[in-house]
């Protein structure tokens, strides 16, 4: 018998005579061996690296066994090579208990991915069931409001009445915004639909909205070249809506707000300007994102900050890109410029 | 898909009636490279592996369908009502035995024979019952699993020490055991060591020869003499010998025992 084998089992050498190789294994080695490398030994007649544990005493010796099987005169041998591999054991110990951590780890993210995507449902269905309910009950306070301007009011009526105008106009375009945010952010982007317009007579209008909205500021349109170009008219008036908004909400009180409209041969250019205290040059990195707004505009608070980032997804919607620049000499400058033909 | 490549389905041979060959926990249906060539000369012999095992499609493994022998019973029902020719004998080897009574008891009347190689109704000791194992034992069956499907297929492929006579084989044998996946091969060695169907035995009336060797660890003697005694129409025949594969180590002997005992049953 083998020294080295009875130096590994602890055991004398007669002990182990006439033993056979599976009484020296673990039961789930005998098992492993009954069901797995006894039949394949039998059927291939050799095996290499099978992974078993000797029982020494109370502890076990992981060990690797190679193995041949061959016939001598009509005798059947089968010789088994052994090496202990302790190390290559902790090894692999090791590498089951990673991977498990791996797995668990995966799974946890997995859930945690889940639950957020079921929370960010949820959210958008909220804001959307909400926006929905809020716009039948402002529709009818704007129905009634213009009700009342056709009769002949008190100049101090007509004043409160056109705050309530105004303010359910402002509320209006607040929830427009909140489901365009969400279209934009957790459905499929923003609806557009492109035509053919005269985009010098749709700024126009929209100025003229705003103006009547907002008596008390001066807002100036200009246009620049041609008038024709593809947009989608109702996204351009939101557009624009939007960043006069914010031009005169954050700009200098009692400074003009100028509306700049162009056609060029290839692109189409909106800006507005405002004059007064630049935008820090911290808050501009970021500005097109939800969620963002400049320093507090003199009115108190006003928007949830959507407007900006709607500007820039309907820009990006016409294959452009909406930019910034504010200075102290000249004032904030907002523009949105998109391809003439989409 | 069709059973046939699920269950990586071979039929050879010609007869009366068809003989399903059905392998055990931890190998596949080379087991029957003895069997086949012997019967198929006197029936048609449908050779096949469990799904999750040898060449069977891995993607029709469902955890929670072979999470009991009823899951592989359910398989062999549809292999029979869709393979069989004539009457059936079932022959199966170690927890393949159990899920061939299962898949009769749920289709009385359909298998003509059963042939038991080295089955066993309950691994665990149990009371008077003494089935050879632990559940600890089983635990210490899953440790030697994971210790060797860890690196299975890089460490199985390259057989350093060459496999005599018989190369070609040697590496169809090591591919088809290298696909056995491990989680599988862990799910499978559970649901077998752990599944108890003694309550079932009484009620199999269908002629059954239970062979088994002299010295098996797995299915030790007591065991064997359990299920004759509790199976109502069975033969209980010993080949002499070591293991728990008489098919591969004494297939002269025990093939010899299945003819006698399909003579005996007209089949």
């Amino acid at each position: 018998m083998n020294r080295t084998l009875c130096h590994w089992l602890d055991q004398e050498s007669e002990a182990l005579v006439g033993k056979r190789f599976q009484d020296l294994l673990t039961v789930g080695g005998r098992i492993f061996h009954q069901t797995h490398w006894a039949p394949l030994l039998q059927m291939q007649g050799s095996l290499s690296e099978v992974k078993l544990e000797l029982v020494r005493g109370d502890s076990t010796i992981p060990v690797i066994v190679n193995a041949v099987r061959r016939t001598v005169e009509g005798v059947v041998v089968q010789d088994l090579a052994l090496y202990v591999a302790r190390d290559r054991d902790r090894f692999e110990q090791e590498l089951v208990r990673t991977q498990k951590r791996l797995e668990q780890l995966v799974a946890e993210a997995t859930t945690l991915h889940e639950q957020a995507r079921i929370r960010a449902t949820f959210a958008e269905q909220m804001v959307g069931i909400v926006s929905h309910d809020l716009r039948n009950p402002l529709s009818t306070i704007g129905m009634a409001s213009a009700m009342l301007l056709r009769d002949d009011l008190p100049p101090g009526q007509q004043r409160t009445l056109g705050r309530i105008t105004r303010a359910t106009e402002r509320a209006t375009h607040l929830i427009e915004d909140l489901l365009d945010f969400t279209q934009a952010r957790l459905g499929t982007g923003l609806k557009m639909v492109a035509t053919v317009l005269d985009l010098r007579a749709s700024v126009a209008e929209a100025v003229h909205e705003l103006a009547m909205l907002h008596p008390e500021r001066r807002l100036v349109h200009r246009h620049e070249g041609e008038a024709s170009c593809t947009a989608d008219g109702h996204r351009i008036a939101q557009l624009v809506g939007n960043l006069v908004s914010n031009a005169l909400a954050y700009g200098k009180a009692g400074g003009a707000v100028t509306v700049t409209s162009t056609v060029d041969a290839a692109q189409v250019t909106i800006a507005v300007h405002n004059e007064g205290e630049p935008i820090p040059d911290d808050r501009i990195v970021g500005l097109f994102h939800p969620m963002t707004r400049g320093a507090q505009p003199a009115g108190g608070s006003r928007s949830v900050g959507l407007g900006l980032f709607i500007v820039g997804e309907i820009s990006k919607g016409h294959g452009g890109a909406a930019t910034v620049v504010s200075t102290l000499a000249d004032g904030t400058t907002f523009t949105a410029a998109f391809p003439r033909t989409s | 898909m069709s059973i046939v490549t699920r269950n990586n389905v071979h039929v050879t041979g010609d007869g009366p009636a068809t003989m399903f060959l059905a392998h055990g926990f931890g190998c596949d249906q080379n087991m029957w490279r003895f069997f086949e060539p012997v019967f198929a000369t006197r029936y048609r012999v449908v050779r096949f592996d469990l799904v999750g095992s040898g060449n069977s499609d891995l993607g029709a493994y469902d955890r929670t369908k072979y999470a009991s022998l009823r899951g592989y019973a359910d398989d062999m029902r549809e292999l029979i009502s869709e393979l069989a020719e004539g009457p059936v004998i079932l022959v199966g080897h170690s927890v393949s035995a159990m899920i061939g009574m299962l898949a009769d008891l749920a289709d009385p009347g359909r298998v003509a024979g059963h042939v038991m190689v080295s089955p066993s109704p309950c691994y665990i000791n149990d009371g008077d019952y003494v089935g050879g194992f632990t559940r600890k034992d089983i635990d210490s069956l899953l440790a030697t699993l994971e210790g060797n499907y860890l690196g299975w297929s890089s460490n199985m492929a390259p057989v350093i020490m060459g496999a005599p006579g018989e190369p070609e084989l040697a590496v169809e044998l090591t591919n088809s055991f290298c696909r056995t996946d491990p989680e599988i091969a862990k799910q499978f060695a559970r649901v077998t060591f752990l599944s108890d169907t003694r309550a079932e035995l009484p009620r199999l009336a269908t002629p059954t020869l239970v062979l088994q060797c002299t010295d098996d660890i797995i299915a030790p003697l007591t065991v064997g003499e359990y299920m004759q005694r509790k199976l109502p129409s069975s033969t209980l025949q010993l080949i002499e010998n070591v293991g728990h594969c008489p098919h591969l180590s004494a297939p002269a002997a025990s093939t010899r025992a299945i003819d006698a005992f399909l003579e005996q049953h007209g089949l």
